[in-house]
């Protein structure tokens, strides 16, 4: 939904803070409720999109939306707090006031996926882009095939969504491979223990008729998508999501190139493909 | 949307040939002026601010001062170095935010933009106006007169003739000045508001009855081969001309904010808890915070690829999304690079590179 109807296309949608939710020490959840009725009622995004969220007196900051499309009434951003704007938006409690500008960017091309495998690999604080899509998926779960999530952190503290990642463990729908670096691990962890492109390969999910979507920081993904490439995967097979320090979001201020490609509006979504053809940048 | 179309973006009018030739006298021109002033309308020119030269608002004609070619370029007519875009009060929870609505811009004459500057604005045209429309960008646009100045002078920085431009070029310019010998100028209009200007104010104008126009400044650089640039930026994302040209790239951004073609912004918010601004600040990619990401990453984390991106944008980025290249030749960022970096000498080893 972009915001052709207004004229100034720097301004914020308000947003009710309705729910706040502590992942781990420092990655912290907002559930937003629109205050605008019509604005609630109209606001339709994809899986993949991302947002400009802003507490008001520090600044805007760029978050993909980590809710599901499949779920109205509500959007959620997930976020660790390390800078000005993310500090303060910590800050806020239920019932506060932030602003959001969006959707932006392309997405998952979720439609394609139908009757397809699902590999989700995730590290870190990198899985929010992808749970946008896994819930999407689960909402939607006979339009496609297996769905495996490999997702893994430094230390069992560092893995957010902790209560989806036993929701997704329970489920016989979908296969949970949870991972912690070594020496991440306490003693009643129950999951492997080992580096997301590592345990990725011991589990194997066959490459036939499966899409790949790996999201993570520059170095997970640089050792993930050889790993993927020996299971079988094409790059076309494959599809990760960029993130890049960005101010409008609208192709405009000129900051989150890659070169001659702006995440903003040609991504966030990428294939492999379009991943190996850029310049090493990111 | 993507990609997008080549050429005309806007919606605002291209140049067209001259459709009207005049002649007006220094002193009509002044008259002209001041009537636009008393009229409300905004006339932004060159001017001595205590010693700088600088585009802005003029509250008389007499105060206009073309001598010298101003620090910054025209394009903060349209593009300030730092506007508001809304602003917020906070009360408990609630938030009340206040729309700045572009159509308040004063209807203005830029008049006395030289060449190099003036080439650039329909050059901006194309990113604040593709997909997402930046109507406080393009709502001065169509609100905004340009007068170009042909220039007599040119200094060792100017190199406008390299990149296809020259001290005549009416690019950008809605009506065209051309300095005539014993005061006064050809006027020539190439858009409909240029003629308006004109058939407004026709008193002051007179048929051009043959008087000769001073020689044109003639810049020592060349016409270079902008495609043969490109072709190479093409190849050469990786390549030991970058370390070698930028490593004394202090990173101060000064080439960036006197460019009449550099558009990046940041956006920051401005104010107490209890209310403030939200505004669009001119920004730099010389700047280390310019790509600097929250967990430490920094996709250009040394000098020599921020200024690669400086480079590749102007000549091949920019192209490759507009068709347009992002450099007038105006030789501000050779003048006022603090470690001697020359964007024309940088050019000139490129085309002169083997492959």
């Amino acid at each position: 939904m972009c915001d052709h109807t207004n004229k100034n296309i720097y301004l914020p949608y308000l947003a009710t803070v309705a729910e706040v939710i502590d992942e781990t020490p420092d990655v912290r959840t907002l559930r937003l409720v629109f205050q605008d009725e019509k604005v609630k009622e109209n606001f339709v995004f994809r899986a993949g999109q991302f947002a400009e969220y802003s507490a008001f007196g520090a600044g805007e900051s760029t978050f993909c939306i980590a809710s599901s499309p499949t779920r109205g009434g509500y959007i959620e951003c997930s976020f660790r707090s390390v800078g000005r704007v993310t500090e303060e938006l910590r800050r806020l409690e239920v019932g506060d006031t932030m602003g959001v500008r969006g959707p932006y960017g392309n997405s998952y091309p979720v439609e394609e996926f139908y009757g397809k495998n699902l590999v989700f690999v995730a590290g870190g604080i990198a899985l929010p882009p992808l749970r946008t899509l896994i819930w999407n998926c689960l909402d939607l779960r006979d339009k496609f095939g297996d769905i495996t999530i490999v997702y893994g952190a430094r230390t069992e503290a560092d893995l957010v969504y902790k209560r989806e990642l036993k929701e997704w463990q329970e489920r016989s729908d979908v296969r949970l491979v949870k991972t912690v670096d070594p020496g991440g691990n306490g003693p009643g962890w129950d999951g492997s223990v080992g580096f997301v492109p590592t345990v990725l390969g011991e589990a194997a999910p066959s490459a036939e008729s499966t899409i790949a979507l790996v999201c993570g920081p520059p170095i997970m993904i640089k050792f993930t998508l050889p790993v993927l490439e020996k299971l079988g995967f094409t790059d076309e097979q494959v599809y990760t999501t960029l993130e890049n320090r960005m101010k409008c979001g609208l192709g405009k201020c000129g900051r989150c190139n890659v070169g001659n490609v702006y995440v903003c509006k040609d991504g966030p979504v990428f294939t492999a493909k379009q991943l190996k053809a850029m310049p090493m940048e990111f | 949307m993507w990609p997008p179309k080549k050429g005309n973006h806007s919606g605002l009018p291209l140049p067209l040939r001259p459709h009207m030739q005049k002649q007006i006298t220094q002193q009509n021109l002044n008259i002209l002026l001041d009537s636009l002033i008393k009229e409300g309308i905004r006339v932004v020119a060159p001017h001595m601010n205590g010693g700088t030269p600088l585009y802005e608002p003029l509250t008389c004609s007499a105060d206009m001062n073309t001598g010298q070619l101003p620090r910054r370029s025209a394009k903060e007519a349209f593009f300030p170095v730092c506007e508001d875009i809304m602003t917020y009060e906070k009360e408990g929870q609630k938030v009340t935010v206040t729309d700045i609505d572009p159509v308040r811009f004063p209807e203005t004459v830029l008049v006395g933009v030289r060449p190099c500057d003036a080439a650039a604005i329909p050059v901006l045209d194309a990113v604040f106006s593709w997909d997402y429309k930046d109507e406080f960008f393009l709502e001065r646009r169509r609100k905004t007169t340009i007068i170009g100045l042909a220039c007599t002078t040119a200094d060792d920085a100017c190199f406008c003739t390299a990149v296809g431009l020259s001290p005549a070029e009416t690019k950008g310019s809605d009506l065209f000045l051309t300095p005539l010998v014993g005061g006064g100028y050809v006027c020539e209009t190439y858009s409909d508001k240029g003629e308006q200007l004109i058939t407004n104010h026709k008193e002051l104008f007179s048929d051009t009855g043959g008087a000769k126009t001073l020689p044109l400044a003639q810049p020592e650089t060349g016409k270079i081969d902008l495609k043969k640039v490109k072709a190479w930026l093409d190849e050469h994302f990786e390549d030991p001309l970058w370390d070698g040209i930028a490593t004394r790239c202090v990173g101060c951004g000064a080439c960036a904010f006197v460019c009449p073609a550099c558009h990046c912004f940041d956006i920051v918010d401005e104010g107490t808890e209890k209310a403030g601004t939200r505004r669009k600040n001119w920004d730099a990619c010389g700047f280390w915070k310019f790509t600097h990401h929250a967990s430490g990453h920094n996709p250009r984390d040394g000098q020599p690829k921020r200024y690669r991106n400086r480079i590749m944008h102007k000549f091949k980025y920019y192209d490759d999304k507009f068709g347009q290249t992002l450099c007038s030749g105006c030789g501000r960022c050779v003048r006022v690079c603090p470690v001697g970096i020359d964007i024309k000498a940088i050019i000139d080893t490129i085309l002169n590179s083997e492959c």
